[in-house]
């Protein structure tokens, strides 16, 4: 049994689908890539995962059993207690998720002190432990500066710091190094690979960089339009991309690989034009191959174990 | 710093030149009377110059004052100091009404494509703006040469009622690039022009700005932080580190074989879209984080971070010397 | 791909694109949608267009005249006897015997007047100092910059005095009249326009389609009036219906200190207030009635400045 294991999630916000039908598995120690652009769902996956999106206003079916538990289904308290000790989150922007009147040390020892039990001088030094281990240096000093005092990776740092403080099972990283320039970005990925190899963490990994994925994912599910419409190894996925959703991507990036100034072959059209998944594939009105039967109800996934949702996969390749 | 000399047979074709530019900014202290304790940095001595119907692609992280530079080359940040000229004039010397009449010749495409649109403004008026304020044609012929660019940038001439809010961010993004080639001009600066879409509209937009500048006959100045699109825009490039140029080369001698220690580590903090190539990979990872610009390291800029880093380095400031032929560096060391 | 596939394929996207919520149309249009399926909006437009009503209607609606004494002789002041609301005075009489409704109903507009004139004044001249201040500091270059730290710290000094005491000394410099009351409360009201409008305009002359006008060379006289100005003033009219509210309690303070109009041939609710008060042991309903009246179309004013504060805030926009 996996260690998380989601099944057909679907989220609401009133009359607009974000989520629809999203299936994918996360191993003990393995890093699993959620892929796709913006709109595409993957954020509101991780939050209904994590129980954090707004109870007005949300409709979230289905199941994310995490260690065979239905994490959709447990009562509030109990969804808090297992948040930063079963299940950790890093965000986005580390300026937005940290408190910015309360020291770094404090909110180090706050999350110790809740889910650990450590008080005092027990808490202070494991906090500045968990500053060393994630890099930064003269920890003790910083534990006494507020995040503003910290440049961008820093902070991103510290909440990596937060989010392992209770050695959870399962980290959720929603596009951790979006806002971070290159060089930084390349530290704090080191990071992860380093902290999930030490640790035999698992990482979920929300991202719209295919370049990321690459570098540091086993499994990819690529999403369009809330459905995963190809999963894969991640040599599998590159090798022998299947989907022309995740083909149309691949051959859109510039790449420092391959020869200059090469034209572009990118996707045409936008998110907007879209179907619904009941009437076909979404991805059809701005698909180069798409025939008749693309839109002849909704598309399986097919494979083994390399899948896809395309009816028309077979026939090209 | 201003030993860079433009070799002779650079000057007869450069459209645009920049020489030695300074943008400091000052940094007051005080409530009622306001003192100077300080200036930052934000563009400390560049110069460059582009050919006509060339791209320069400007690359750097945050903080490092290429943007602050691209907007120098507009005048819509004051140089400090430095000269900058386009075709015969030179723009730092305009006064301000023959600059307001000057701005029709270079243009600029902006990151944000929702935030440089008037959102009360319809398409049609953000398009004729630019003419009408400039005293070019009629009514219908502005109408008219909206139509045909909007046919340039791949738009249906049917938006022209609708408000910028209708669109999405590549549309968008479109519209700006329309809006800048309305006056037909002969620079165009693209500061970050699709680092604020999603990946598989950046390929269209990056193309489209391809098919333009031939079409148009443009000469662009790309600034980036993302050196994959620069190196797909650019015929040179320029690699800024807080403040400064540390290396200039075509961009694919730069890439291939970069010479500056900033350049290659850059470089080899780019996640590449397969896992081969990264796992085979070879990472210099920098520590630490950029200095402030208001107090930059005695030297060489870059020697806090440098893995390469030497006492001379402390010492010196290294020299914008040409390395190669066309392949410029300002290192101690030849890497 | 033959024609078919494609009108089906073209049929399903206009499908999907019609589900979802068609956003269209300028910035106005759609606050205006926004705010048509508030509640909050829909009950204070409800108050307010009743109120406007009987304000313009008011003496058509009115059953009586206001100002006949036509029950005098029912009302005896010294024994503290005022009719009550009966069938044919639904509120009752006042001290001089005059229908108490009709008096309402056409005090309305002198109500409105006040407040609809007074907000106008502190719109207009507001809007005046706080653009130019704002216009002459973004591209005025350092004389500009002067000339807006003077006006705004003139406009901080005129913050510092209280609302009523500056309505006061404006309405004692003129003498008592219903276009006093109108002028005082809405000087009073122009630092507050004046700030609100110099700080929207700065936040706008910052944002990059500013930065676009001018990379455009467009003048800066046009970047103000076409850009910056529109773009600012959708706080300043959230503010302009808040302060109707106020203007209309202010008004009636001022009245009430026997600053308002003395001619009591036209109700005004203000001045009704006023009247009421030396007979407030004995007869309570005589002030009852136009507080009430004051208080409803200010919460109604509220209201609807509140919903269309919501409505125009892209960050207040609720997720539907």
């Amino acid at each position: 049994m996996a260690l998380l294991e989601v099944e057909d999630l679907r989220v609401a916000f009133g009359g607009t689908t974000a989520v629809d039908g999203v299936d994918f598995q996360v191993d003990q120690g393995q890093v699993v890539g959620l892929v796709g652009e913006s709109g595409c769902g993957k954020s509101v996956t991780s939050l209904a995962i994590m129980g954090l999106l707004p109870r007005r206003g949300a409709t979230v079916s289905g199941r994310a059993r995490f260690d065979g538990v239905d994490l959709l289904t447990l009562p509030r308290s109990d969804m808090r207690r297992r948040r930063g000790s079963d299940l950790a989150m890093v965000f986005q922007d580390p300026l937005s998720s940290l408190n910015p009147v309360v020291k770094i040390g404090t909110q180090i020892t706050e999350v110790l002190e809740r889910h650990r039990g450590l008080r005092g001088e027990a808490a202070t030094k494991e906090a500045e432990h968990l500053l060393d281990r994630v890099g930064i240096p003269d920890p003790r000093r910083r534990l006494g500066e507020y995040p503003h005092q910290l440049s961008g990776g820093m902070r991103q740092r510290v909440l990596i710091a937060i989010a392992v403080a209770c050695a959870p099972r399962l980290l959720i990283a929603d596009e951790p190094t979006t806002a971070l320039d290159v060089t930084i970005q390349a530290q704090i990925l080191e990071l992860l690979k380093d902290l999930v190899d030490a640790e035999g963490t698992a990482l979920l990994m929300i991202t719209h960089d295919l370049g990321v994925v690459a570098g540091l994912c086993d499994e990819v599910n690529v999403l369009y339009s809330g459905r995963v419409v190809e999963s894969a190894t991640a040599p599998d996925l590159f090798a022998l991309p299947t989907h022309p959703y995740t083909v149309g991507l691949l051959n859109s990036i510039p790449r420092l690989d391959l020869p200059i100034h090469e034209p572009l072959k990118p996707i045409r059209g936008s998110i907007a034009d879209v179907i619904r998944w009941q009437d076909g594939c979404a991805f059809a009105p701005r698909c180069d191959r798409v025939t008749e039967k693309c839109v002849e109800g909704e598309p399986p996934l097919i494979g083994a174990s390399h899948f896809h949702r395309c009816v028309m996969a077979e026939e090209v390749a | 710093m201003s030993v860079d000399t433009v070799t002779e047979g650079e000057t007869e074709t450069a459209l645009l030149t920049v020489d030695d530019v300074k943008v400091h900014f000052p940094i007051r202290r005080g409530i009622v009377v306001e003192r100077t304790v300080g200036h930052v940095r934000a563009v400390d001595g560049v110069s460059l110059s582009i050919d006509a119907g060339k791209t320069y692609g400007l690359v750097g992280e945050s903080g490092c004052g290429k943007t602050t530079l691209g907007r120098a080359v507009l005048r819509l940040e004051e140089p400090t100091a430095g000269t900058v000229t386009l075709g015969d004039t030179e723009v730092t010397g305009l006064r301000p009404e023959r600059l307001r009449r000057f701005r029709s010749k270079m243009q600029m495409v902006f990151q944000d494509p929702l935030g440089s649109l008037n959102p009360r403004h319809n398409v049609e008026m953000l398009l004729a703006e630019p003419l009408k304020v400039h005293g070019v044609g009629s009514k219908t012929e502005r109408r008219d040469l909206a139509r045909e660019t909007l046919e340039a940038v791949g738009l249906p001439v049917s938006v022209l009622e609708r408000y910028p809010h209708e669109f999405s961010g590549g549309q968008r993004q479109r519209l700006g690039i329309a809006r800048a080639l309305m006056l037909r001009p002969d620079l165009i600066v693209c500061d970050e022009p699709v680092s604020a879409l999603d990946v598989s509209i950046q390929a269209q937009v990056m193309n489209l700005l391809d098919e333009l500048q031939d079409e148009f006959g443009l000469t662009y100045l790309v600034i980036a932080h993302d050196l994959a699109v620069v190196r797909h825009l650019s015929d040179r490039v320029g690699v800024m580190y807080l403040g400064k140029l540390v290396e200039e080369a075509d961009s694919e001698t730069i890439y291939e074989h970069p010479r500056h220690p900033y350049t290659k580590a850059l470089l080899s903090a780019v996640p590449q879209p397969d896992p081969e190539v990264e796992a085979s990979r070879e990472r210099i990872i920098l520590t630490g984080d950029l200095p402030s610009p208001a107090n930059p390291p005695s030297g060489c800029r870059f020697r806090t971070r440098c893995p390469w880093a030497q006492d001379v380095c402390a010492e010196k400031e290294p020299e914008w010397r040409e390395a190669a032929s066309g392949h410029k560096v300002a290192c101690h060391f030849d890497l | 791909m033959t024609l078919a596939k494609i009108e089906r394929l073209d049929r399903l996207v206009e499908a999907s694109a019609t589900a979802r919520e068609a956003e269209s149309g300028s910035l106005w249009r759609q606050s205006l949608r926004r705010m048509r399926r508030s509640p909050m909006a829909l009950v204070g437009a409800s108050i307010v267009g009743l109120f406007l009503v009987v304000a313009v209607f008011g003496p058509w609606i009115a059953p009586y005249s206001p100002t006949a004494q036509s029950w005098g002789d029912e009302v005896f002041l010294n024994q503290n006897i005022f009719p009550g609301p009966r069938a044919e005075n639904w509120f009752g009489l006042d001290h001089l015997g005059r229908d108490m409704f009709s008096r309402m109903i056409v005090g309305a507009r002198q109500t409105m007047l006040v407040g609809v004139v007074a907000t106008l004044i502190g719109f207009a001249a507001g809007a005046l100092v706080g653009g130019v201040a704002a216009a002459a500091g973004s591209f005025g270059g350092r004389w500009g910059e002067r000339i807006e730290a003077v006006i705004m710290r003139t406009v901080d000094i005129a913050l510092a005095i209280p609302m009523l005491l500056l309505a006061l000394s404006v309405a004692a410099l003129l003498g008592p009249s219903l276009s006093t009351v109108m002028i005082a409360v809405g000087v009073a009201q122009i630092p507050i326009f004046a700030r609100l409008l110099r700080g929207s305009m700065l936040a706008q002359a910052h944002s990059d389609y500013v930065l676009a006008a001018i990379s455009l060379g467009v003048p800066k006289s046009r970047i103000v009036l076409t850009h910056i100005f529109p773009n600012s003033l959708g706080p300043v009219i959230v503010q302009a219906t808040l302060v109707l509210a106020t203007a209309i309690i202010e008004a009636a303070a001022l009245s009430y200190l026997g600053l308002g109009n003395p001619d009591p041939g036209t109700p005004e609710w203000g001045t009704m207030l006023a009247d009421a008060q030396r007979f407030l042991s004995g007869a309570p309903q005589l002030a009852i009635y136009p507080a009430v009246g004051i208080i409803i179309t200010a919460l109604g004013f509220t209201l609807l400045g509140e919903a269309m504060r919501e409505s125009l805030d892209p960050r207040l926009r609720r997720q539907q």
